[in-house]
């Protein structure tokens, strides 16, 4: 019962975010060129990357033994994981300044969860150019790889890209909760963030044991882009785990929302606003 | 003092601040979350009081006093080192949700409204974030639209607003959902004198029509004779004095003014057996301002005295101002 009061809670909080969230993106299209030229910077920058991948391949065939199209396959499932959960976490990322400026009390005095209003609190469509991006990538590696397409590799992708950007989020929150407790700026989460959705895209069994370890049992990347591909891909798993490996990515990314989450709380008690 | 149920209670609420040392370089922000190295800053220490529904209350005190601290221990957006609190039955930090259903907070500095959106849309978002029904919600937005005068700026922009327009913008946001408890850290902060008055004038109506509970801070002496029954004064995290506004006035407010006007300039001014009781405070042509210990003489004695200085022709009684009264409070406890 009490379970099921919190989930309709939490449904009805979920409404009200939309509807702020709403009410901001119609403030922000009013400024439409200024928008489409973020969208089209986005796009620009992302394109050099590429241009790097297509000619590392072009010297060297293939990498790990995968070839170009299975690569850039990883690139696209990356990239739409990551511009989506960037874009939802725009609010989150944030965060560490709404503290700092003392602004995070406004929050605490809404009942509304604190995570979801800041999530809200600054929407933003701009590193949808990635999301862009990685659609085209997918476009071509779907051209460029003959994938035996089923009902459960559809459903298996979905179900990966929809923990990928949960679980992305969450790492952004990390961040926001370490500004409870610090003015300074943690860099190194970074490493997961960005640094993250980098090592997603390249065939992770080149990766050394350690950063292996870390990507899939610490911080669980690697069972969201991964090893979902292997199977959508059809290829064996060089690195022996159990079967069940490429069904993992929900588990994992709610096992670490729920660390997070708790972490959020413990952070939140330590809140300590500003001034007297 | 009524004796139901106190709708705001603090317990020897305590809560010290943990300041961690400052840490340069690499991994900054990493070193100093698992460094152990800081001190504790005192906030506020064993702050006691209840209050009881309906009562309008002012928290006073200097800059850094702790009043912040103690509101927010409140309304739940901290928690307290030690001690217990209960705002209308609830303890505001475990609970902090269902207590913002029962609270309206309104601070003077910073706006709770959205900044890029017009009034109108803020106030319908939180009606939403509260779920209050339409009709409630209607009825609520017409009267704080008439009382307030909202209309002339609905649909401006939060940021473009004035800062009494916005004062008041936060103060009907605050009420669309019929808290029973109001907490207001420095309404009146930078507003004009008219908009000062229209605010006070709101929240006594508010208080009279509705029951409202409120609890406010100000460094507007004026606030506090207009509106509160009760005040509390609180210096350096801890409480100096609890009680109303006549009983604060007699027991610190100890010195009276005596200003006399004489036919001529008095040649001197000092009076036979002035002692301690007694002293010169200015002195303008004719008009010279005494002041006195209404515990130690009677005004008549000090007129008496002064009658020995020149022909008199007018005199007058002038009553400690506030203002003093908190002077004499502050200077009182430092001699301590």
């Amino acid at each position: 019962m009490d379970s099921l009061r919190t989930l309709r809670t939490l449904g009805e909080e979920l409404v009200i975010c939309r509807r702020i969230a709403a009410l901001r993106l119609r403030g922000q299209m009013e400024y439409r060129t200024s928008f489409l030229m973020q969208i089209g910077g986005t796009l620009l920058g992302q394109s050099t990357e590429l241009a790097a991948l297509v000619i590392l391949f072009h010297r060297f065939g293939s990498l790990g033994g995968w070839n170009v199209g299975e690569v850039i396959f990883l690139h696209a499932v990356s990239q739409i994981i990551f511009s989506l959960a960037d874009t939802i976490s725009n609010g989150v990322q944030t965060i560490p300044v709404t503290i700092r400026e003392g602004e995070f009390d406004r929050l605490m005095i809404r009942p509304v969860s604190t995570w979801l209003q800041a999530m809200v609190n600054d929407v933003s469509l701009r590193h949808l150019g990635m999301l862009i991006q990685g659609s085209i990538l997918m476009g071509w590696a779907l051209w460029a790889v003959p994938i035996d397409w089923t009902a459960g590799k559809v459903a298996l992708l979905l179900v990966s890209i929809v923990s990928g950007v949960a679980l992305f989020t969450v790492i952004f929150t990390i961040e926001a909760i370490v500004a409870f407790w610090t003015v300074n700026s943690i860099e190194a989460v970074n490493a997961f963030t960005y640094g993250g959705s980098d090592l997603a895209q390249y065939p992770f069994h080149i990766f050394g044991r350690g950063i292996r370890f870390i990507f899939l049992w610490i911080v669980p990347i690697g069972f969201v882009v991964y090893y979902p591909s292997l199977t959508i891909l059809d290829k064996p798993d060089p690195l022996g785990l159990p079967g069940i490996a490429p069904l993992m990515a929900p588990l994992m990314a709610a096992l670490f929302c729920a660390a997070v989450g708790l972490l959020w709380t413990i952070g939140v008690r330590h809140y300590r606003s500003t001034g007297s | 003092m009524p004796t139901s149920t106190p709708i705001i209670e603090a317990d020897h609420l305590s809560k010290q601040f943990w300041v961690a040392d400052r840490k340069e370089g690499r991994f900054a922000g990493l070193r100093s979350v698992a460094s152990r190295a800081g001190h504790w800053k005192g906030g506020v220490s064993d702050i006691s009081f209840s209050i009881q529904p309906g009562e309008v209350v002012g928290y006073i005190g200097p800059n850094g006093a702790g009043k912040s601290t103690t509101i927010k221990m409140l309304t739940g957006i901290l928690v307290p080192t030690s001690g217990r609190a209960t705002v209308a039955g609830i303890t505001p930090w475990a609970h902090r949700k269902e207590l913002a259903r029962r609270i309206g907070v309104v601070f003077g500095q910073r706006t709770q409204l959205w900044w890029d959106l017009p009034l109108a849309d803020s106030l319908e978002l939180i009606q939403h974030m509260y779920r209050v029904p339409a009709d409630r919600f209607a009825t609520n937005l017409a009267t704080a639209r008439e009382l307030l005068d909202l209309d002339p700026f609905m649909q401006t922009p939060v940021r473009q607003l004035s800062l009494g327009q916005r004062m008041r913008g936060d103060l009907a946001a605050s009420l669309l959902h019929n808290p029973p408890i109001l907490y207001l850290d420095e309404p009146t902060i930078g507003l004009d004198l008219v908009a000062k008055t229209r605010i006070r004038e709101f929240l006594a109506e508010l208080n009279r029509q509705e029951g409202v509970t409120i609890l406010l801070t100000t460094h507007d002496l004026a606030d506090i004779e207009h509106l509160c029954s009760r005040i509390i004064v609180i210096d350096d995290g801890r409480i100096l004095s609890d009680g109303p506004l006549a009983t604060l006035k007699e027991r610190f407010g100890t010195e009276r003014q005596l200003i006399v006007d004489y036919e001529d300039v008095p040649a001197s001014t000092d009076l036979p057996d002035a002692g301690p009781a007694i002293r010169v405070v200015s002195q303008e042509g004719p008009r010279v301002r005494f002041a006195f210990d209404r515990h130690a003489l009677s005004a008549t004695q000090v007129l008496a005295r002064a009658d020995t200085l020149g022909t008199v022709r007018d005199m007058s009684i002038e009553e400690p101002a506030i203002e003093d009264v908190i002077r004499q409070l502050y200077e009182r406890k430092k001699e301590k």
